[in-house]
């Protein structure tokens, strides 16, 4: 009975977390959607947002909640200058060199918060208590950063279904001539895209650091470039609604698959889960690449 | 004797119907031609017997095999090549390379040797009248030289049906003519089965074709001798709104 | 014959004089290691990545692969008294270990397209790590150190030798033997598939091209390749396998920005590349040390942006039709 009581609070936590890691991912696939790129340096902006969370506390005393504007902007400037850098000359250009480039992007990026602020692995804690659920105790902060993500990722809705840039982002999905024809400026959807998709990483890296109390360091992306890519195939790549709900199944097969290999003796749960989240990426794929949510 | 038979072959993309249960049969000996406003399904079809994409639903066979579900790499070597609406060479590689890869992996046989397939390349070069261009790199030709380039691709796949997705579009008028005389003589020369053509061109589907299919949104709409169908007011009213006949007109996109 | 030799003259020379200056001039001979090893890295990863176009991110976990392989020969079996055959038995072990991750994942994820064979190889070295530490497979976390097995094999003079010499050596065999199968490869059927499946898949499937197949051949020889020099640049050479440092993300990004800077899909691209890149590292080493990929990483950017062709394969272009052009692919 204690086994289910733990797993049932864990699945809790996994949803909680899962909104999170729905949100981290939106970025991704709202950018292969539009622009036909797989940021596989995805997992940097995610540290980007977990630093400016970190430094925001640290030096302000700005709690993360309150950063999200910050990262906000700081997402957009990063986004539109790496679009106008580098991404505006990959458009159209064989799939190879946009995979390179990304992943030499998110590298750099590790790289410069390495020189800058070092190899170590940094933390805050912020505390406002917690609640009671019965099966578990959910800090408060998580619990904010849970309804944070769905208020975004509905406000991000709401902006494409309901806004003319909206329209338009639509449109280019849909047939990318056709837009043109319209007269919609199609390299200017591409760059408003990017640098949403890189704001909402990096708002999502913020929400994260309330889940990791000592984890932001340089290379702490890469294991969410692993995550984002599991969600973002579930929710079918290229449909942010898709992985904000992709996020929601993660966040529940990784907390229950934990309890669950706990109870195996003699093994490191933590890595294995992470073994398993690999593995389901290869089984998904393979199975239906399109994604679980996707369509044909 | 039916060398290829469509049975109410379906393909969607998504909420768009773009081949809607179209069936088909092409003899031993056929020219047909295959017309049809933009985006009618014509690209779509062909993709769909050489195995781009597998139909939804229907069946496809290839003298009596059901080849439905067959992968197109495997289809190939029993007999069908097309050619590309708008060309894909491999663009680094040099033309005699690209029409090389054709005679490697056609229908000759896994024991065809590179320097065999090179020689059956400069061959079908020869024909299609790119001999002076052998080694230049594919990147580096003209549009047009591109569309020959991808008709001695084909070619040189030794096929019993040979798919052409819109070879003549872009050639001027005298051009057009010649292509489609060496079509004609290459399909009785090499004892190709059969040949379909998809063109926009009525004058070389009205000169090489005995037979012809016009679709429209996906659906076949008529199939017949190639005058009389071209004749029909149905066939104009699909191509332009107007009852002019195509017969009289000639480009058919006008 | 001659098709073959007229290519590989300009990468057998080079060898030679890297091994002869390596030799003769004194304090040379680590540092053209260091460089061959980049050179020969390239070589293995151009076999997949510059045939195929298809990039796989978790590439380090072949090298990973061979270093264990060779790791467990001697943990395994020094005491059955093989002698110096358990030197083969380490590298048959890395091929085995290399074949066998190559075809489980290319006979999966070879069959998606290229983004999606990207983001599936993204898991593979981290997933091999994390089953090594979780399930604390070989040592776990803790690595494997052979050393003292190596002088109990060996004795300590010749297991010195091994480490400091025989194993660069072997390094040199393997480049040779890459170049050699590099060329014979573009000269087959293979080759030509290889081509026609990079440069257009679908057009490449229309003219009957079998991709997958080929696909994981290339994989499957690139895979074998890199074993080959984790067994011995790794554990032969440095005498332990730690997973965090053979799993290290920064081999894959250095293979990858050695092909694509000497041009990927030529023979002489990754070698070119290795050399440039090798001799940049060795001086960033002390210049920026632990940074480097501070540089690299630009690097790889600007290449992909504005120098996709890579110098051998602007070379490659520029040449062609010339009389030397038979001497360059
Ligand atoms: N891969 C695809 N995904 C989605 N829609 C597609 C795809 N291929 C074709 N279509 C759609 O299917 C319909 C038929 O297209 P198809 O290319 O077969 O027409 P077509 O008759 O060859 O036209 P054209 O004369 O312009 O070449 C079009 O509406 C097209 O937009
Ligand atoms: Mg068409």
């Amino acid at each position: 009975m204690v086994f289910f009581e733990q797993l049932a609070g864990n699945l809790l936590y996994g949803i909680i977390l899962g909104a999170v890691y729905g949100l981290a991912t939106m970025g991704l696939s709202q950018i292969f959607g539009v622009l036909k790129i797989v940021n596989v340096g995805h997992g940097a902006f995610i540290m980007v947002g977990a630093y400016v969370a970190y430094w925001m506390f640290v030096l302000y005393s700005v709690n993360p909640i309150l950063s999200i504007p910050v990262a906000l902007v700081i997402g957009l400037a990063l986004g539109l200058g790496i679009f106008y850098i580098v991404i505006r000359r990959l458009i159209g250009a064989p799939e190879l060199a946009s995979l390179l480039a990304t992943f030499g992007i998110g590298i750099f990026i590790e790289e410069v918060a390495k020189f800058f602020w070092g190899p170590d692995h940094r933390g805050f804690s912020w505390n406002i208590g917690q609640v009671d659920f019965g099966i578990t105790l959910i800090p408060n902060t998580k619990l904010l950063a849970f309804f944070s993500s769905v208020i975004i990722a509905l406000i991000l809705y709401m902006l494409f279904q309901r806004t003319r840039i909206g329209a338009a982002i639509r449109a280019v999905v849909e047939d990318r001539e056709g837009a043109m024809v319209c007269g919609i400026d199609v390299s200017r959807i591409y760059a408003m895209s990017f640098g949403i998709g890189i704001a909402m990483t990096v708002i999502g890296g913020i929400l994260l650091t309330l889940f990791i109390p000592v984890g932001i360091n340089p290379y702490m992306g890469g294991e969410y470039t692993l995550k984002a890519f599991v969600i973002a195939v579930l929710g079918g790549l290229g449909s942010p609604w898709g992985a904000f709900i992709g996020g929601f199944i993660f966040g529940l097969l990784e907390n229950g698959s934990y309890t669950i290999l706990g109870l195996i003796p003699g093994v490191e749960p933590f890595s294995l889960t992470r073994f398993v989240a690999f593995s389901a990426l290869l089984v998904i794929l393979l199975v239906k690449p399109t994604g679980l949510m996707g369509g044909e | 004797m039916v060398l290829l038979k469509l049975e109410k072959v379906t393909k969607r993309f998504g909420g768009l119907v773009a081949v809607n249960e179209v069936s088909l049969e092409i003899k031993h000996g056929d020219s047909i031609g295959i017309v049809g406003p933009n985006g009618s399904g014509k690209t779509t079809l062909f993709n769909l017997i050489s195995g781009v994409y597998m139909p939804d639903e229907g069946r496809i066979f290839l003298e009596d095999q059901d080849i439905t579900e067959l992968p197109a790499f495997k289809r190939a070597p029993l007999g069908i090549a097309r050619s590309f609406q708008i060309p894909r060479p491999f663009r680094s590689a040099t033309v005699r390379e690209n029409v090389a890869v054709g005679a490697m992996f056609g229908a000759h046989g896994e024991k065809m040797s590179v320097d065999e397939a090179m020689s059956i390349a400069d061959h079908y070069i020869d024909l299609v009248g790119l001999g002076d261009k052998r080694l230049e790199l594919a990147d580096k030709l003209t549009a047009v030289e591109k569309k020959l380039l991808e008709l001695a691709r084909a070619l040189a796949m030794k096929p019993k049906l040979l798919l052409l997705d819109e070879v003549v579009a872009g050639m001027n008028p005298n051009d057009v003519d010649k292509i489609v005389s060496l079509i004609k003589k290459i399909k009785e020369e090499e004892k190709i089965a059969a040949v379909a053509m998809v063109e926009h061109v009525i004058p070389a589907v009205m000169k090489f074709a005995e037979r012809v299919m016009v679709m429209n949104e996906g659906k076949k709409m008529v199939e017949g001798a190639t005058m009389e169908v071209l004749k029909m007011k149905e066939v104009a009213e699909v191509y332009f709104g107007t009852s002019q006949t195509i017969g009289e007109s000639g480009d058919a996109r006008g | 014959m001659k098709k073959y030799i007229q290519p590989l003259l300009p990468v057998l020379t080079l060898y030679i004089v890297l091994l002869g200056a390596g030799l003769s001039i004194p304090g040379l001979w680590q540092p053209i290691a260091f460089i061959m090893f980049y050179v020969v890295l390239g070589q293995a990863l151009n076999m997949f990545l510059g045939m195929t176009g298809y990039v796989d991110f978790g590439y380090v976990a072949f090298l990973g692969l061979g270093a264990y392989g060779m790791a467990l020969a001697f943990s395994l079996f020094t005491d059955d008294g093989l002698g110096s055959g358990i030197i083969v038995v380490g590298f048959l072990m890395a091929v085995i270990f290399s074949i066998l991750l190559s075809m489980a994942v290319g006979a999966i994820a070879l069959r998606l397209r290229g983004a999606y064979f990207a983001i599936a190889t993204i898991g593979v070295s981290e997933g091999f790590k994390y089953l090594i530490e979780g399930a604390r497979l070989w040592g776990g976390s803790e690595g494997i150190i052979i050393s003292s097995q190596l002088r109990d094999s060996f004795g300590s003079e010749m297991a010195n030798y091994l480490s400091t010499f025989a194993s660069d050596i072997l390094i040199f065999a393997i480049g040779i033997l890459a170049a050699i199968l590099t060329v014979y490869t573009l000269h087959t059927r293979a080759g030509y598939a290889l081509m026609a499946l990079r440069e257009d898949e679908d057009a490449a499937k229309v003219m009957g091209v079998n991709v997958t197949k080929y696909k994981v051949m290339a994989f499957g020889m690139s895979a074998v390749f890199a074993g080959l020099i984790g067994a011995s640049a790794w554990t032969l050479k440095l005498t332990y396998v730690f997973p965090e440092d053979v799993f290290n993300i920064i081999y894959t990004v250095e293979a990858i920005v050695i092909v694509m800077l000497g041009g990927a899909g030529t023979l002489a691209g990754p070698v070119v590349g290795g050399l440039i890149y090798g001799i940049l590292r060795y001086y960033l080493a002390t210049v920026l040390p632990g940074f480097q990929l501070l540089v690299v990483a630009p690097l790889l950017v600007l290449i992909v942006t504005v120098f996709p062709d890579g110098v051998v394969g602007y070379i490659k272009r520029k040449l062609k039709g010339s009389r030397f052009s038979k001497y360059v692919i």
